[in-house]
């Protein structure tokens, strides 16, 4: 049963996956050669003290590519389901309702991780190949705030998506809009780092929203 | 187990609910009703031998006032702050400026300004900061000072050099600094590492290094040599860090921040501190200035609610002081309405830290009004059974909690 259902949510989520894959790596290899051109037109100690002193950050085009990918995953996954509440098939499937929608999410997240990884060593591998471990090192706690963002757009699209009442589902919508908007404040590299263990803490927490709105979907919005 | 799961969820998205609105709300509430002010600009008048400020009253109006309370209007605040304004008295050709009997022409109040600013957010420590430097290559007979081809880091081992074209270590150059650096009795690693790293400056110090026993030491590089120097400074000194400020004054090399608020100028050509009279000094939550004149020097240290200034001879000896409360432009009944209906506020950065810094920043005592206000307002709803839903233990934790926050959430997300 869960090697079906997972098997389910990947004939759902691969082509939308792949695109996504895609356009992550091909960005990355934008980033590449854009940072190439500019250690061949600009001396490299110049471009070095920009990437350390001045703050500039090299890889900023890959910003909001992580929310883009949680969000197109949550579509991808759920937009199908809800279309003539077709999910009420699923949870009729021998298997409880939050453990069929923990299988759902851990499809889902285990292909944006994928997607994430894809970005982190990319950066990570291009970053090294110019500029000393420091530099590159410093990607990884300036990129955690943005691919935290995609899984939280990934979990309040789920919810979101789930939620069978407007005012509910727009109420939801503004909240996790605002944490969105939250983790792509601050300028330079690693400018959350201090407040990482915090912003991590909001992750499980914008997981466990789906269930509820899981139980009300299959309740029909009222006990 | 699934209605438990079903609880913890709900509960999930009030949290969330109430985190997004003490994020947002009073940032929009303050973006609606708030003023801001800048900070008021205080000096030493050498005219008036007190101080006297400039605060801002909003919508580009401005009080000029000195210490005693007279006030001026602006052309009177800039005539007793003749070596601030000298340009306007150099047009108005009233320059030589008599002060206290001597005479100051435009060269001598020129060749006699320095002024030193350390914002805590550029502190070590307060923002987030690569540990990688450039060591400017000094060459006497040359007028520019060109970018160096390499960076250094400092290591358990020793001084390191990356060179920038080819991302390698540079071994001749990390072996001579390393071995020059053992020679004055370094004990790596670095601890703390001042310098500035901008070839806009007039000629460059390198840097002052604190190794791992405390001892202060100070790196050039001369022709690609090293030039290292083990200063006498107190290694006892709990440094936060060193701020160097090239300036054609050569009196000093920069200053010596600790983490105890103390503040000291490292002086030229032997190193000696001089300590400064500033006690009010917290370098986590202040800023600090310091304006040289050819008769005075003031520090300025500013904080959240006030600015306080230190007058001093020009042997850094303390002659006077004063206060100046921030003013506050915001109307007290927003204030309080504020406090009411938005019990904390979610902040992620501060005037203080060039990083995330986040905090809970909770109102006055109004707050407990505005919770127990909608405490009260729950309850009365609930037992009502309207849309706030059912009056259980989680919803009333999330009120006395979260205040209006909590019952914003509940509006929407009370009823299961």
């Amino acid at each position: 049963m869960f090697v079906s259902i997972l098997l389910k949510e990947w004939l759902k989520l691969r082509w939308f996956f792949f695109a996504s894959l895609v356009l992550n790596f091909a960005v990355c290899i934008k980033i590449f050669f854009d940072i190439r051109q500019r250690m061949h037109t600009e001396h490299a100690e110049m471009v070095w003290y920009q990437a350390i002193h001045i703050h500039a950050v090299l890889y900023q085009d890959i910003r909001f590519l992580p929310l883009l990918a949680g969000l197109v995953l949550a579509v991808a996954q759920f937009v199908p389901e809800m279309l003539g509440r077709r999910f009420r098939l699923s949870l009729h499937l021998p298997m409880g309702r939050d453990g069929m929608l923990s299988l759902c999410l851990l499809g889902g997240v285990s292909l944006y991780l994928l997607i994430a990884m894809v970005d982190l060593a990319s950066i990570y591998w291009m970053l090294s190949y110019y500029f000393p471990v420091e530099v590159a090192g410093s990607s990884l706690s300036t990129m955690a705030p943005w691919l935290f963002a995609g899984l939280i757009a990934y979990f309040g699209g789920v919810t979101v998506l789930l939620e069978t009442s407007w005012p509910r589902r727009a109420f939801l919508l503004l909240i996790f809009a605002v944490l969105l908007s939250i983790l792509f404040q601050g300028v330079g590299y690693g400018w959350f780092t201090p407040s990482l263990g915090w912003l991590a803490a909001l992750l499980p927490l914008a997981m466990l929203c789906v269930f509820e709105s899981g139980r009300r979907f299959q309740q029909g919005g009222t006990r | 187990m699934s209605s438990l799961l079903s609880n913890i969820s709900r509960g999930s998205a009030l949290f969330l609910a109430v985190i997004a609105m003490s994020y947002a709300l009073p940032a929009g509430y303050d973006k609606v009703f708030g003023k801001q002010v800048g900070n008021p600009l205080l000096f030493f008048s050498p005219l008036l031998e007190q101080f006297i400020y400039r605060e801002s009253l909003g919508g580009h109006r401005f009080n000029y006032q000195r210490e005693d309370g007279k006030q001026y209007d602006r052309a009177g605040f800039e005539s007793q702050l003749p070596f601030l304004y000298y340009k306007n008295l150099e047009k108005k050709k009233q320059l030589p400026v008599t002060v206290a009997g001597e005479s100051y022409g435009k060269a001598v109040i020129k060749a006699s300004k320095q002024g030193l600013d350390i914002k805590s957010r550029h502190l070590d420590g307060h923002h987030q900061q690569i540990g990688l430097y450039p060591l400017f290559n000094t060459d006497p007979e040359v007028a520019i000072m060109p970018f160096p081809e390499d960076v250094f880091r400092f290591t358990d081992q020793g001084m390191e050099f990356i060179n920038a074209d080819h991302n390698r270590i540079d071994g001749d150059l990390t072996t001579r600094f390393t071995k020059a650096l053992q020679a004055k009795g370094f004990v790596f690693p670095a601890t703390v590492i001042g310098g500035k790293t901008t070839n806009l400056k007039p000629f460059d110090e390198g840097y002052f290094v604190r190794d791992a026993s405390g001892v202060i030491f100070h790196i050039k590089r001369i022709l690609d040599a090293p030039h290292v120097v083990r200063t006498g400074v107190d290694p006892t000194l709990d440094v936060q860090d060193i701020v160097v400020s090239e300036n054609r004054r050569r009196e000093f090399y920069g200053t010596i921040v600790t983490r105890t608020g103390e503040l000291f100028l490292i002086s030229y050509d032997d190193y000696q501190l001089i300590p400064l009279p500033v006690e009010q000094y917290q370098p986590d939550r202040m800023d600090f200035k310091l304006l040289i004149n050819p008769v005075h020097t003031t520090a300025v240290i500013s904080e959240a609610k006030r600015v306080h200034g230190v007058a001093m001879d020009t042997a850094y000896q303390k002659k006077h002081s004063f206060t100046v409360e921030r003013r506050d432009p915001v109307a007290q009944g927003v204030r309080i309405a504020r406090d009411i209906l938005l019990p904390f506020q979610l902040t992620l950065e501060g005037p203080y830290r060039g990083h995330a810094d986040l905090q809970i920043q909770p109102g006055s005592g109004w707050s407990f009004v505005g919770i127990a206000t909608a405490v009260a307002c729950y309850i009365f709803m609930a037992r009502r059974n309207t849309v706030w839903g059912k009056l259980s233990t989680m919803n009333l934790l999330g009120v006395i909690f979260g205040g209006w926050f909590g019952c914003i959430a509940l509006l929407f997300l009370g009823r299961r």
